[in-house]
């Protein structure tokens, strides 16, 4: 039989290819996607490459050479993947090899053999080797041969980038089967968890890294993923909350030994390094301490910070994080109550206070974190996971079915640009308003819901209406104080927004006749792609019902 | 109850289409989307899909 064959070299991986690090997945045989630690024991693997006499360091052990073996260690690469030379920012790389033009195209000159001159090796190349270690480890955890895998990018990737990775994976003798969009890929990896269930809501996906942070508004309808609105910022990120661990140590420092580690190379370097464990402490206890041997000018370094601290020098960066949050939000022409859920991402996500900071913003939403939920995903593995769940899912497809299937005649939709609902009313004239198909569903749709007939029973009006959500604001004023309070602080107006429904269109009316108490009522609307309506009502239980057309 | 006449035929009124839809383009990725991707690369409405 040819069947065991075709499973053995069917094993799809899922790639989360970031600047920082990079993660590889699968997913197990009861259906759970999980990380693959490489040889090293690391999930999250630092996408870093370097070479010493005649070898290739991959991963930590090439991260480790950034102190003494700088300008052959290449780091943060993946930005620069598709880019012409004149297009990058080379400024997180100033510590590692430099990018230099090659023609337009980005490479770095190092020394791959012993003895011999420095190589120019491009991007590409670069990308090559790292994804074939990745790979090569998955094949090894896995003990099958690795061939095909779905991997993760953010969403301003240009084309020339995909393409730039599909042939540079291709070069490894890798098949990319899917590029993916890293905020589904995280909202995949919740829904997976949840089984998959298809309740309509929007999720803001905030990324944070390494090098930089993007945040995107996500409207989940019927399961299905359109992203409204994306935000980026390339200089926020955990790097950058190194820096100030950095910058509040080498004061310390300076302060101790009148000498800065920031102006030498090597002591920069091993600080950088240190701050980045100091900080990862920081997200689980609430102090932490470093020590480093022979920092700067012979002299060692120990001293302890504790969260507090932390979160005080780190708060700019905090405000920067919830500042690009809102702004993906008015972005996407929807108020922070549209938003549903927030889902943060990425390695900085671990810190507690920028969890709580997203808490504050959006007071009536799941907060995915680990400080914020005690069953949240961990924050670093999401889009691996997400990769690692639609590997699974087109595992058995043929090529050319993912292309078609991805193809823009089958991914552009036309999609509602107001809710659907219906309005009921009783024969005692109450009206319940229930929104079947949001705003922002991709058409064709269908939706069912049921209602209780009224008590006394008789005859039901179904109106079919087209509405949307109305922001209410209240302006509470502030409570009067009491005599005693001694206290100054000032009590502004606070202002209290509510979300209510608003019915802006009448479509159409149904009757319905002879209702019974304790009867149910079934109401189905369908939206056709060509812009019509299809919508029944009816007794459940019974052939009494009605049905009817909304022509576009 | 229905406060005025109603004499439509078959209990049914339409008054007015739904507001023009906007072009965007789905993610391709979950199930859900897969369905629909099959739905409409073999042009199968959803109560001929669940039928298969």
């Amino acid at each position: 039989m040819s069947d065991t064959q075709e499973v053995e070299s069917g094993v799809v991986i899922g790639i989360a290819f970031g600047n920082t690090t990079s993660s590889i997945a699968y997913t197990s045989a009861d259906g759970k996607p999980e990380l693959i630690a490489n040889e090293e024991g690391d999930r999250q693997i630092p996408s870093v490459l370097s070479y010493l006499d005649s070898d290739e360091f991959h991963g930590g052990e090439a991260k480790a050479q950034l102190v003494r073996n700088h300008g052959n260690t290449v780091a943060y690469f993946r930005d620069f993947l598709g880019k012409k030379f004149s297009e990058i920012d080379p400024t997180n790389a100033h510590n590692s090899a430099h990018p230099i033009d090659a023609e337009g195209k980005v490479s770095f000159s190092v020394v791959e053999k012993a003895g011999k001159p420095a190589v120019n090796i491009t991007v590409e190349e670069i990308t090559a080797r790292h994804l074939r270690r990745l790979v090569s480890s998955a094949a090894d955890f896995l003990g099958k041969p690795v061939t095909k895998a779905i991997v993760t990018v953010p969403t301003d990737f240009t084309e020339a980038q995909r393409a730039a990775l599909t042939s540079a994976a291709l070069d490894a003798n890798i098949q990319i089967l899917q590029v993916i969009q890293e905020p589904v890929a995280e909202a995949l990896a919740y829904a997976a968890r949840d089984n998959f269930q298809t309740a309509d809501k929007v999720i803001l996906v905030a990324d944070i890294g390494g090098t930089r942070t993007d945040a995107t508004v996500v409207a989940v309808r019927g399961g299905m993923y359109t992203i409204l609105a994306t935000a980026h910022d390339y200089e926020l990120g955990g790097v950058r909350l190194d820096a100030t661990l950095v910058d509040h140590f080498a004061k310390e420092f300076i302060k101790k030994h009148k000498s800065d580690p920031r102006e030498n190379q090597r002591s920069l370097a091993k600080l950088k390094l240190e701050c980045e464990v100091v900080k990862r402490t920081l997200s689980i206890a609430t102090s932490a301490s470093i020590g480093i041997d022979s920092l700067c000018d012979g002299y060692d370094f120990h001293s302890t910070i504790n969260r507090f601290r932390y979160e005080t020098i780190g708060r700019p960066l905090f405000d920067q994080i919830i500042k690009l949050a809102e702004n993906v939000v008015s972005k996407a022409e929807i108020d922070l109550l549209d938003i549903d859920e927030v889902i943060l991402a990425g390695g900085s996500s671990h810190t507690p206070k920028i969890a709580q900071r997203f808490e504050s913003l959006f007071p009536n939403c799941t907060i995915h974190a680990p400080a914020t939920e005690t069953t949240a995903l961990n924050p670093s593995e999401l889009a691996a996971r997400g990769a690692a769940i639609q590997a699974s899912l087109v595992s058995e497809f043929d090529v050319e079915d993912i292309d078609q299937s991805t193809h823009p005649m089958v991914t552009v939709a036309p999609h509602l640009s107001k809710d659907i609902g219906v309005v009921i009313v009783a024969a005692d004239g109450t009206e319940t308003f229930q929104t079947l198909l949001p705003a922002q569903t991709a058409m064709p749709a269908r939706r069912a819901a049921e209602f209780n007939a009224p008590a006394e029973g008789g005859d039901v009006v179904i109106k079919f209406v087209e509405g949307g959500s109305v922001i209410k604001k209240e302006i509470i004023p502030p409570a009067p104080k009491d005599e005693d309070d001694s206290d100054d602080e000032e009590d502004e107006p606070e202002e209290v927004k509510s979300k209510e429904m608003k019915v802006e269109k009448l479509l159409a009316e149904a009757l319905l006749k002879g209702t019974e108490k304790g009867q149910k009522i079934e109401v189905t609307v369908q939206a056709l792609e060509a812009g019509e309506l299809n919508v029944t009502a009816r007794i459940v239980g019974t052939q009494n019902g009605v049905r009817g057309q909304v022509k576009a | 109850v229905f406060s005025g006449e109603w004499s439509a035929e078959g209990n049914f009124v339409s008054h007015a289409a739904i507001s023009a839809p906007v072009n965007r383009k789905l993610e391709p990725l979950g199930p859900h989307f897969l369905a629909h991707a099959r739905r409409k690369r073999h042009q199968r409405t959803f109560s001929e899909d669940d039928r298969i």
